[in-house]
């Protein structure tokens, strides 16, 4: 990027600047804090060498060209850019660089120092955002803050999961979030470029989060957007990564599966030459054990379709390197009046499955002016963004991931005459070719517009006392269409095309209003709030569908141009919130800290009788390093405070008509629907007629329940925050205990009921705890300085109580039950090891399907008998605890920084295990090349079952076998920068310009030992969901 | 002034903080309606339309109406078939029996189904009671027709579990799960059972307008049904201690008010039945009316088959409910024509020159497809080996009486199954006339059993037309003869016993009953583990496989609903 170019755009869009012309500027800088001048202040103008520096009196004469910026830099202050304009005297004020715990924290219709706060609060850094590549921001949060979860995965446009804190429900476990003032559960978070956001800040305990009342109880993240600063800017941001699929789990080649199956038929005593595919030689030695000479795959799997037999291996087939592009422009101006800040960027992602991509423009614009000497100030935040992906395909049996390893490798792509191969004749499972998936299925798209923002003005009605009043809207536009093309790829087929589109309209508004009063009595100080808040929600949507299409080109693909089935569908729904709310902060003497909360909210989800709920909250804080016997006496310490709080907040989280007896007609089902489960239309052919339209009537769908109201989360939060040697080191600790009662369940309800007996209640209770700790240690040793950030979080949850008729949808049995539990609990048997000789098998239980090479399972209740008593809980699919190191180094413009994240302590039900050891499971699919090691006589030290061809152990059943450690440690970057000499910089007119190379998912530590050893590629993706990709990185930022 | 200033502005302000009032939290469900609105005449007919299309809303998954899985799986007719044994577990558990458990899903899904069938019955019957005569002059009629779909989901739910909770439209939804399964003996549960067709039977007109609803003679043949079945006793352990005679008179009696009603008459040709061309023709006494182009995306079709289809590339997917081979050698007829009672599987008839060497009874090609063999009366589509999925596990036939020809109309693609709009008959006259021929032998009347018996194999003797090969040649080697005492048999009440069940194995061999069939006659357990200890020779996969007496007749009643119940369910004796 040449810098006429980046010139050139600021004169487009920001200002209008003088013909140079010479003149001279002189002026005086003071610290703005103690209003003293400052001597020895560098002044450059920009983008030139010429400079000077202050006097003693903070004084300074410079000349320069009309127009130009002047960049003042001194030790320990901010940077500042002032652009000189047709002033001759230009005073700057330099503002200290703000310390740790000087910080301002935005805590929810306030902003706090952090010194100050009394509740659990994070704050993540904006460097650890800005330089993921993961085009998410939320992504990007992964082991960076205590006590938060993060669950992604490495899909092109894949939503992250948040959970603060564990789990507190049995519903929905999201937090809420905060973008500049905007509450939003809509997800809008993950379409805000990262290279936008100033800060992230993360409402922990309830003490912090009651403020956002009914819907706070699964934490708050507060996100801020960049505004402009003094000065002008322009910020380019660009980086372009490759990203390749390297955890392809490992599966059989044609030969390979076709020795499993011959040792599969050979064990159970069956001619492998009767199976359909493959020929064998084979022979009985000696000791009478039968000995594999030659597997010979047939030559055709269907000579009439022209499918010839390959060698495909289907993960390389489906697999491409993906390529991501990020680019941010990021452009402000700013003065005493007010700024602007505009923003465009670009995020493609071309992912690591052919076709599938996602990409992304969005622009943002955020402004404000001040009048009357600034007691007034408007202005507002902007964001639209428009994406489009193209979505993984999920065909028949699966999403081409999990063809991948389902597709037999004796299937070429094609068939010899370049048609789509598919599943034909014997030996086969019904199920897609991948590649073929991909291919038509590439046309698919979803659109989405979203527009975020929010206008505001801000009155100082007297000296410390603050109007707010804010209104914003959250509108998402979701278009997608989906096109079904005809094929013939084996016995499957499809002989009609068609055309789905839909549309979701999505429209949140909420207004706001807060007065904040802040009060300074010599040791006494803090503030007050009062506000409202009012929020509307209106979802709707329709889909329409149409068959047959005369030509399959993308372009013929429109509504009208269909001559067949015409099918629509739609709805209404949405939900109301008001809310009134208070809080009070409170210092003595920077030492003694109290804050107090209430909020009252109300929702039209909840019963007439319950409509409003009341949400309290209090903390207090010690900061006992400001006491004067600490001071005094202690030196190493430099900070501590300890921290209690105490609050309820609510969650609202359940569908808009909850509270109402429902009946409503269903024509009948959309094929999707009716495909894999039973449908409850109320149409039928009464007359006989076999087609045409079809009296339909009325369906009962729920029952009323006028006193429902929301859960109520209780948080006890116990916390300390310190410092050592002068702040080099400082950290926090936090223990939480969190109840949850009321929580909103639908029970299943007893079948005589028929339909309609769904309700929702206030039901199950579940108790959490945990404890989060986070260190950081930074320091400079001449030019070289590092920062070691740690963190570390662990909760456990607990379901303590649940309603007789729900404990049965959780697993258990009629002796154990969940309760007691985790509600991420696995159950099942236990696999005791393989049968290794007939007297084993014999002294055993009585266990249908037993034998030799087969599963023992435990007879945990010794009656001699395995039944469904015998299992038990078998482990908790959430980590003991969660961490994260994170360590900068550098060194003069070298920088270098890696970051370490793992989960320790959590068993991961392995599903695949049904297909990559077994064969009888399902005997049409690939196997995995575990099977090669599966127990034989002659290989008896396996703990992989015999090869069966069919499953007459029931070893799918829920058990040990599956349950696998899933800790791991994963290098989840590291990055190399290199950040050019100011002096060069000045030279081109540059102010900062860095280069990185950086690498994700680089290197990982799995169990890979004893029976519970983690046997698929990646513990973090148990289920063959979307890789995550390793990447390299290319990046540079850059600023004018 | 300035004061005065500060006051209006935080007046006004607060004024707009607190101008929203309760009333902007008000909200009305869009698309719905509340109970109350549904009390109209109209209204309420359509809530008798709702009742009628849980007829229609049968899938494979739980195949409540087509019930391949329960009747004929769990059965020595067929094996469940599919991608292998772990492709739908729940029904290889059905077919082994030995590894059913009282929580599997299976169970709970089926009990659940049918009592949504009993509840919107209920629903449209308690609505109905509140409207009068005047109101709405259907009023009978419809309570009738609401009665008769109670009780063939109440005859389902009786047939699979035995001790089910009696639920009627006067049972406030808060104490359904005080109505415990054992309020009523089994006995008394027939007794609920038949007199809702009692009351069908007795208050719908001949004839109704819609070929689809409940008459007259549907609810008398359903009620004879309903009492051949209530005429085996049982006792707690299902074994079958007694055969109430005056039911099967009452058995003959209604079934002969439903020959005189002249409504119905056999097809000249077997085949008829399982052709959509044909549905709703005279041998079809009451079916599940399902459609296509019906405004709905695929069609109302009948889903209960999807997994059903061979693997052919004209339908390719899934190849479930196999015929076995001990069905297959069933067909095999003596040298004059009439069954191997005791010899037929002593071997095998598998290659195609088997089905030449020996002759054969026609109606194995109607519902067999077999390798070599044209399926589905199409001369040209010729039934190939790799037509069968898993022919290691379960061989290489596949069903055909409930697969509809290929280029069919009422044939359509949904997902990677194939489903038809053919109704599917839950009681055709041939089942009516045989329950009659049922009736008399343990009456002792065999010798008006034969004629009926006799008719119904004429029927299938003379059902070749459709089983030609291309070049014209039958298919198989057909041979089969009626019973002519004196002359091939001798017809004693016990030789008729043997010849009328047979009959009703080959004669609705994979149409779902032949299950229940052998726990009316008390004769399961032996008939399957016989069954088992065969055919375990030939499929690896049944090792396991065994019939416990005394337990298996019936599926146990859901833990899952035991638990819902609080403990009033009580479960199934034997689990």
């Amino acid at each position: 990027m040449k810098r006429s170019i980046l010139l050139l755009i600021l004169f487009n869009v920001l200002v209008v600047m003088g013909y140079a012309q010479q003149k001279q500027v002189s002026g005086q800088v003071t610290d703005k804090t103690s209003n003293e001048p400052l001597p020895g202040v560098s002044i450059v103008e920009k983008g030139t060498q010429n400079g000077t520096i202050t006097d003693a009196n903070g004084n300074y004469t410079i000349t320069v060209e009309q127009g130009d910026s002047l960049v003042f830099t001194f030790v320990g202050m901010q940077r500042k850019v002032v652009p000189v304009g047709s002033a001759n005297t230009v005073n700057v004020a330099m503002i200290e660089k703000v310390q740790e715990l000087e910080q301002v924290v935005v805590t929810g219709y306030q902003t706090q120092k952090k010194a100050d706060l009394t509740g659990a609060v994070s704050t993540v850094d904006e460097d650890v955002i800005e330089e993921s590549t993961s085009g998410n921001p939320v992504k990007s949060l992964q082991g960076q803050v205590s006590g938060l979860f993060v669950e992604t995965s490495g899909a092109p446009n894949a939503d992250a999961t948040i959970r603060i804190r564990g789990l507190s429900t049995l519903g929905n476990n999201d937090p809420l979030f905060i973008i500049d003032g905007m509450p939003t559960k809509s997800g809008m978070v993950q379409d805000l470029h990262p290279n936008e956001i100033k800060s992230i800040q993360v409402l922990k305990d309830a003490a912090a989060s009651s403020i956002y009342g009914a819907r706070a109880s699964n934490g708050v993240v507060i996100i801020e957007t960049k505004q402009a600063d003094e000065g002008v800017k322009v910020q380019f941001n660009s980086s372009a990564a490759v990203q390749n699929y390297h955890t392809k789990l490992d599966v059989l080649n044609t030969q390979e599966r076709g020795r499993a199956l011959w040792r599969a038929s050979i064990n159970d005593g069956l001619d492998p030459n009767e199976r359909p595919l493959y020929d064998y030689e084979w022979h009985t030695n000696d000791q009478g054990h039968a000995v594999l000479d030659e597997v010979k795959p047939v030559e055709w799997i269907d000579k009439e379709a022209g499918i010839r037999s390959a060698n495909t291996n289907w993960y390389d087939e489906i697999s491409r390197t993906g390529v991501i592009t990020s680019n941010n422009l990021t452009v402000s101006s700013g003065g005493d009046r007010g700024g602007v800040l505009m923003s465009l960027s670009y995020y493609g992602n071309k992912g690591v499955v052919k076709e599938n991509d996602f990409n992304r423009i969005s622009g943002r614009l955020n402004s404000d002016y001040s009048f009357f000497d600034g007691r007034l100030k408007i202005g507002e935040n902007l964001q639209i963004s428009k994406s489009k992906e193209t979505p993984m395909p999920s065909g028949l049996g699966g999403t081409p991931l999990w063809l991948g390893l389902i597709a037999q490798p004796i299937l070429p792509v094609k068939t010899v005459d370049g048609d789509w191969a598919g599943p034909i004749g014997a030996g086969f499972s019904d199920r897609n070719n991948p590649v073929r998936l991909i291919e038509h299925n590439k046309w698919d798209k979803n659109h989405t517009v979203k527009t975020f923002g929010n206008l505001f003005a801000e009155l100082e009605i007297v000296k410390n006392l603050n109007f707010k009043s804010t209104f914003g809207i959250d509108y998402t536009n979701y278009h997608n269409w989906d096109i079904q093309r005809t094929y013939q790829a084996g016995f499957l087929g499809r002989n009609i095309n068609s055309l789905n589109k839909r549309q979701e309209h999505n429209l949140n508004w909420t207004w706001s209003n807060t007065l904040n009063y802040q009060y300074d009595f010599g040791k006494h100080s803090g503030n007050v709030l009062a506000g409202m808040e009012a929020i509307k929600n209106d979802f709707r949507y329709f889909s329409a569908y149409r068959e047959e299409f005369a030509i399959e080109e993308l372009e013929y693909f429109t509504m009208n141009a269909g001559t067949g089935l015409k099918n629509n569908t739609g709805s209404i729904t949405g939900y109301q919130l008001l809310s009134y709310f208070g809080k009070v902060n409170y210092s003595y003497a920077d030492k003694y800290y109290a804050s107090a909360t209430l909020r009252y909210d109300g929702s039209s989800r909840f019963g007439e009788k319950n409509k409003f709920g009341f949400f309290p909250a209090y903390s207090l804080g010690w900061r006992i390093s400001n006491e004067s016997f600490f001071e005094d006496n202690i030196d190493v310490i430099s900070n501590l405070k300890l921290r209690f709080g105490w609050g309820q907040t609510g969650n609202q989280e359940i569908a808009n008509d909850a509270r109402f007896a429902l009946y409503r007609p269903n024509y009948g089902e959309d094929s999707d629907e009716i495909m894999w489960e039973p449908g409850e239309g109320t149409a039928y052919d009464i007359s006989g007629n076999d087609s045409g339209t079809l009296p339909s009537g009325f369906m009962a769908t729920q029952t009323a329940n006028p006193a429902i109201k929301w859960e109520a989360t209780t948080e006890t939060n116990i916390g300390a925050d310190f410092g050592f040697f002068k702040d080099k080191l400082v950290g926090s600790f936090d223990y939480f205990m969190r109840e949850t009662n009321d929580i909103l369940i639908q029970p299943p309800f007893i079948a005589v009921q028929g339909e309609g007996g769904s309700q929702w209640v206030n039901g199950a209770s579940v108790e959490t705890s945990g404890f989060e700790v986070s260190l950081r240690h930074k320091n400079s040793l001449g030019d070289f300085t590092y920062d070691v950030a740690f963190n570390l979080g662990s909760f456990s949850d607990e379901i303590t109580y649940l309603p007789e008729s729900v404990v049965d949808a959780y697993p258990g049995n009629s002796e154990k039950t969940i309760i007691g539990h985790s509600m991420q609990s696995i159950f099942g048997y236990v696999a005791d090891g393989i049968f290794q000789n007939e007297q084993q098998v014999q002294e055993h239980a009585e266990q249908p399907g037993k034998d030799v090479g087969r599963i023992r399972y435990k007879d945990l209740n010794d009656d001699g008998e395995i039944t469904p008593l015998d299992q038990r809980y078998l482990g908790v699919e959430h980590p003991d605890f969660e961490y994260g190191l994170n360590t900068q180094l550098s060194y003069k413009n070298f920088s270098f920084s890696f970051f370490f994240q793992g989960v320790q302590g959590i068993e991961v039900y392995n599903d695949m295990k049904y297909r990559t050891d077994f064969v009888g499971q399902w005997t049409g699919a690939n196997f995995g090349a575990r099977t090669l090691d599966a127990w034989s006589p002659k290989n008896k030290d396996s703990n992989i079952p015999a090869l069966s061809l069919s499953d007459k152990n029931n070893e799918n059943r829920p058990s040990t076998y599956y349950v696998e450690n899933g800790s791991y440690l994963k290098l989840r970057h590291f990055q190399i920068g290199y950040t050019l000499p100011d002096k060069m910089l000045e030279r081109v007119g540059l102010s900062h310009l860095k280069v990185y190379l950086r690498g994700e998912n680089v290197f990982m530590i799995k169990d890979t030992n004893g029976d519970d050893q983690f046997t698929a590629p990646d513990p973090e993706n148990p289920d063959m969901a979307y890789p995550r990709p390793r990447k390299f990185i290319l990046g540079l930022n850059l600023s004018l | 002034m300035k004061r005065f200033k500060i006051l209006i502005t935080i007046l006004t302000l607060g004024t707009l903080m607190f101008a929203c009032t309760e009333d902007f939290l008000e909200y009305k469900p869009k698309g719905t309606v509340s109970g109350d609105q549904l009390n109209t005449p109209e209204r309420v007919d359509k809530m008798c339309i709702a009742a009628y299309s849980a007829l229609g809303n049968d899938h494979w998954t739980v195949p409540y109406t087509s019930l391949w899985p329960y009747g004929s799986v769990r059965s020595d007719n067929s094996y469940k078939g599919g991608g292998g044994t772990a492709d739908v577990p729940g029904f290889n558990k059905l077919e082994q029996f030995a590894f059913i458990t009282t929580d599997m899903s299976d169970g709970d899904l089926l009990w659940h189904r049918l009592f949504i069938g009993v509840s919107r019955a209920n629903k449209a019957l308690k609505r109905l009671e509140e409207l009068s005569e005047d109101e709405f002059a259907k009023k009978t009629t419809r309570m009738a027709e609401m009665r008769f779909l109670r009780g063939h989901f109440n005859f389902l739910l009786k047939i699979n579990f035995k001790h089910i909770p009696y639920i009627h439209e006067d049972i406030p939804a808060d104490s359904l799960k005080n109505i415990s399964n054992r309020k009523y003996s089994s006995q008394e549960l027939w007794d609920k059972i038949a007199a809702d067709f009692e009351y069908a039977q007795n208050n719908l007109p001949a004839d109704q307008e819609d070929v689809g609803r409940a008459d007259k003679f549907k609810a008398k043949a359903y009620l004879a049904k309903t009492l051949l079945y209530q005429a085996y006793e049982q006792d707690k352990e299902y074994n079958v201690v007694n055969i109430d005679q005056q039911k099967l008179e009452r058995v003959v009696s209604l079934v002969n008010d439903v020959i005189g009603s002249g409504k119905y008459d056999l097809f000249d040709d077997y085949a008829k039945n399982f052709l959509w061309q044909y549905e709703n023709g005279p041998e079809s006494v009451f079916a599940i009316q399902n459609s296509i182009d019906d405004g709905t995306e695929s069609g109302r079709l009948d889903m209960g088959n999807g997994l059903n289809h061979n693997m052919a590339s004209e339908y390719g997917c899934c190849w479930f409910h196999i015929p076995s081979q001990n069905l297959v050698n069933a067909y095999e007829t003596s040298a004059d024509g009439l069954p191997l009672f005791d010899t037929f599987n002593q071997s095998d008839m598998k290659d195609s020159a088997q089905f030449q060497d020996n002759t054969v009874d026609p109606r194995l090609d109607h519902t067999v497809g077999i390798p070599g063999h044209p399926f589905k009366y199409k001369p040209d589509f010729v039934y190939q080996t790799g037509w069968a999925r898993t022919p290691n596990i379960y061989g290489y036939y596949s069903t055909m009486k409930e697969i509809q020809q290929p280029d069919c109309p009422c044939f359509k693609k949904v997902g990677p199954f194939y489903a038809s709009s053919k109704n599917t008959i839950v009681i055709r006259y041939a089942d009516v006339l045989l329950w009659k021929a049922e009736a008399l032998i343990e009456l002792g009347r065999e010798d008006e059993a034969l004629p009926i018996i006799n008719r119904i194999r004429g029927r299938a003797q003379q059902s070749t037309g459709r089983l030609e090969r291309s070049n014209g040649d039958p298919i198989s080697n057909y041979s089969m003869q009626t019973y002519k005492p004196g002359e091939n048999c001798t017809w004693t009440q016990d030789f008729a016993r043997k010849a009328l069940r047979w009959e009703r194995r080959l004669e609705f061999a994979m149409e779902g009953w032949r299950f229940y069939d052998l726990v009316r006659w008390g004769i399961a357990a032996e008939t399957i583990n016989s069954y088992f200890e065969e055919e375990k020779t030939k499929r690896e996969y049944l090792k396991e496989a065994h019939f416990t007496e005394n337990r298996d007749e019936y599926l146990p009643i859901p833990q899952q609903q035991i638990d819902f119940s609080e403990g009033t369910y009580k479960q199934n004796p034997g689990w």
